[in-house]
């Protein structure tokens, strides 16, 4: 029985870039070599301008995907206006932490914009301990592959369009080396004023 | 193998002569100028691979991944043998090459399918046969050469399972051998991780009197249809055909493009169109509106003429 | 060495599962109905642990038709797999969780659109147009693939069906025997023979 933190497969990988960034996830969901489905967005909408991206146990991933629906919603009414990215990241850790002896198998990325529509991003293991990164963060079976690419692709201060070509050439090139990612890919752009999602043509094999 | 080696309980792969406290003994006899004594890596081969290799996936520490993932396929039909195989190598989870050749062209009316190690020894003996015997050496010959060559390594740790594939006088001929020894005769073979979804498409389209034309295409359906379901087999698919005159390479084909465009105009046999699934059923879907009288929603029913159990407590007047 | 299949068509979901029950190297049992009606347009098929399937299949059952009576409607495919999924994740981190592989078959009043969930042990949910569960999943997935249309009528969905099944006649290598075949549709689940 391999490691179960790679059973399902699956990545993720978000960029900063110029008042924007760009979260971007792959689209299977295996059971070691079979994969089962073609069609799982691993990128969930948290508010209008914060993303979160989970890779890792796909049961775990739904799981936590209720819990933080539960809390954000909580959030919501209790201080009657939206999460901030920053603030989201560190309730993932606390939510994550919980768990320390007997933790979720996820790796989260957070991608968003805050108020004063600065970009952020951050990473966290499965236990919370949080990474904010200055220009990427990546997650998932394809990560030393994401980590290359991503090195190699990101600038600082990339426009939308640019972010958008260079984290769909990172997410690719990462793709055509894993075995255990792929089969599709989803990427969304966050600006001030919307939100571009695209669904990239990849190898399905 | 591994039943029989967990019966010693040693793992120490030095030679059971090596004293830790008298090593350095030694060594200073060899540089004193007493006969050098050799370390030598043990004399069974067999456990000293298992330690650093994975040799049946059991191995989770093991630096040495051997590439065990592929789909090969060859069938028999009236105009002779279809050959066809994926072309991805990968070591654990990454895919280490996309262009490995994994149909090994013996001679020019032979053909070796390669799912694990390589099996190139094969070569020599059939030029040999050729020599010896004047003639060209018939399929099921050369099968059982290669069966008798990995037979003498068998407990080893080598990993392979290969299609031999001709044309030689008693027809077109296909063999199936593998490293536990094993040799068997056949139509239809299909070997690695992604063999039982080749042979999902295999069985369902074969039958004897395929036209050229569509044993081509059955080829490269099924193994597509392995590339996308079993993520160990991929990258590109090279299509082979065996003739009387020989065998001939068709093409190669990137998995990508067969899913999306399929394998391009003017190929016999192709109907069009990409081989993926949500390609070829872009558009379709299995909505069907309700006609006049029917149920359109889950109230109602059984429960329909049922007073709902909140409105029958009133509370008391005040 | 269970096998379940699961189709989507033209208005309609059929789930098959074999019928065998057996302990170590015997067949018990031939015509064992592994699956469970769960509400009028939804049924489920389960295999796994032997006693965690029955509990938690009869349980699933249960819950299912008492939410039925307490809201006098029937709770729809998606939110039944939601909670399903949600029980399943529930019991992983205890001492004693359900190791149960589903499949989800039913039909959508609302929309009109067949649904399909495929549930694992692990609690992994996925929406599909077609499923297997079990050594059957690796011959039939692939038939599935190379056949399968969303708009297709009944009587293509069982021809596909029967395809899968003698795939796995021709292939595997133990004999699975007859199946139990049940279809969803809008006038809601009934039995059908092969």
């Amino acid at each position: 029985m391999s490691d179960i933190t790679t059973l399902n497969g699956g990545s993720c990988i978000a960029f900063k870039g110029k008042n924007c960034v760009a979260i971007a996830c792959d689209l299977r969901l295996g059971n070691q070599a079979l994969t089962v489905a073609c069609n799982r967005d691993k990128v969930f909408k948290i508010t209008d301008k914060t993303y979160l991206g989970m890779t890792g146990l796909a049961s775990d991933v739904d799981t936590l995907r209720s819990a933080f629906r539960y809390r954000l919603n909580m959030y919501r009414m209790k201080e009657e206006r939206e999460i901030e990215p920053e603030t989201f990241a560190h309730l993932v850790s606390s939510t994550l932490y919980e768990k320390r002896f007997g933790p979720y198998f996820i790796e989260p990325i957070i991608a968003g914009l805050n108020s004063n529509n600065e970009p952020f991003i951050a990473a966290a293991d499965l236990i919370g301990c949080l990474n904010f990164a200055k220009d990427f963060v990546v997650t998932g079976t394809a990560s030393d592959k994401l980590f290359g690419m991503a090195e190699g692709l990101w600038e600082p201060d990339l426009g939308p369009e640019e972010l958008f070509e260079s984290i769909s050439q990172a997410l690719l090139g990462a793709l055509e080396r894993d075995a255990l990612s792929g089969w599709g890919a989803i990427v969304r752009v966050i600006t001030p004023d919307k939100v571009i999602e695209r669904t990239l043509q990849s190898r399905q094999d | 193998m591994n039943s029989i080696l967990s019966r010693f309980s040693s793992t120490n792969a030095l030679p059971a002569n090596f004293d830790n406290e008298g090593g350095r003994q030694d060594f200073q006899d060899s540089i004193n100028g007493a006969p050098a004594q050799f370390d030598l890596p043990g004399t069974e081969p067999a456990r000293f691979l298992s330690q650093y290799t994975d040799v049946d996936s059991s191995n989770p520490a093991a630096r040495i991944k051997l590439q065990h993932g592929t789909t090969t396929l060859a069938f028999r039909y009236k105009g002779g043998i279809i050959v066809c195989v994926d072309s991805r190598a990968t070591a654990g989870s990454y895919i280490a090459s996309g262009t490995v050749k994994k149909v090994i062209e013996i001679n020019p009316y032979l053909l070796g399918t390669m799912a694990g190690g390589a099996a190139d020894c094969q070569y020599w003996e059939c030029r040999l046969h050729e020599l010896r015997n004047k003639e060209r050496i018939s399929v099921a010959a050369a099968s059982k050469y290669l069966s008798n060559i990995v037979y003498s390594y068998k407990g080893m740790g080598l990993s392979m399972g290969t299609m031999i594939c001709g044309w030689d006088k008693t027809g077109p001929a296909l063999f199936y051998v593998d490293s536990d020894g094993t040799r068997l005769k056949g139509d239809v073979f299909s070997v690695g991780s992604g063999s039982t979804f080749a042979y999902g498409v295999l069985d369902q389209g074969y039958h004897w009197d395929l036209t050229d034309a569509e044993a081509q295409e059955l080829g490269r359906r099924s193994i597509y249809a392995a590339t996308h379901r079993d993520a160990y087999s991929g990258n590109t698919i090279n299509l082979y055909h065996v003739k009387e005159e020989g065998w001939e390479f068709i093409a190669n084909y990137d998995a990508m493009n067969l899913h999306y465009d399929g394998p391009g105009d003017n190929v016999p046999g192709a109907p069009g169109g990409g081989y993926g699934w949500d390609v070829r059923t872009q558009g379709l879907s299995s909505k069907l509106e309700a006609t006049e009288g029917q149920q359109t929603s889950g109230q109602g029913g059984r429960f329909a003429d049922e007073q709902p159990l909140t409105a029958s407590v009133q509370p008391p007047q005040a | 060495m269970e096998c379940s299949f699961g189709i989507t068509g033209k208005g309609y979901t059929i789930i098959a599962s074999d019928s065998n029950a057996a302990r170590s190297i015997v067949k018990m049992k031939t015509d064992e109905d592994k699956q469970k009606v769960l509400s009028d347009h939804l049924v489920m098929t389960y295999s796994g642990e032997s006693g965690d399937t029955l509990q938690f299949s009869e349980y699933i059952e249960r819950n299912l038709r008492l939410y039925g009576i307490r809201n006098h409607v029937e709770l729809r495919p998606r939110a039944a797999a939601s909670w399903i999924r949600a029980q399943i994740a529930d019991s992983l981190r205890t001492r004693n969780a359900y190791q149960v592989n589903l499949l989800l078959g039913g039909f959508d009043l609302p929309t009109s659109e067949p649904a399909l969930y495929w549930v694992d042990y692990l609690g992994t949910l996925a929406t599909v147009p077609f499923a297997a569960h079990g050594y059957g999943a690796f011959f039939a997935l692939s038939t599935l693939d190379r056949y399968h249309r969303p708009d297709m009528s009944l009587e293509e969905g069982l021809d596909l069906l029967r395809r899968c099944i003698n795939e796995l006649k021709t292939r595997f290598i133990v004999d699975l025997g007859t199946f139990k075949v049940r279809v969803v549709d809008r006038e809601g689940v009934r039995e059908v023979k092969l």
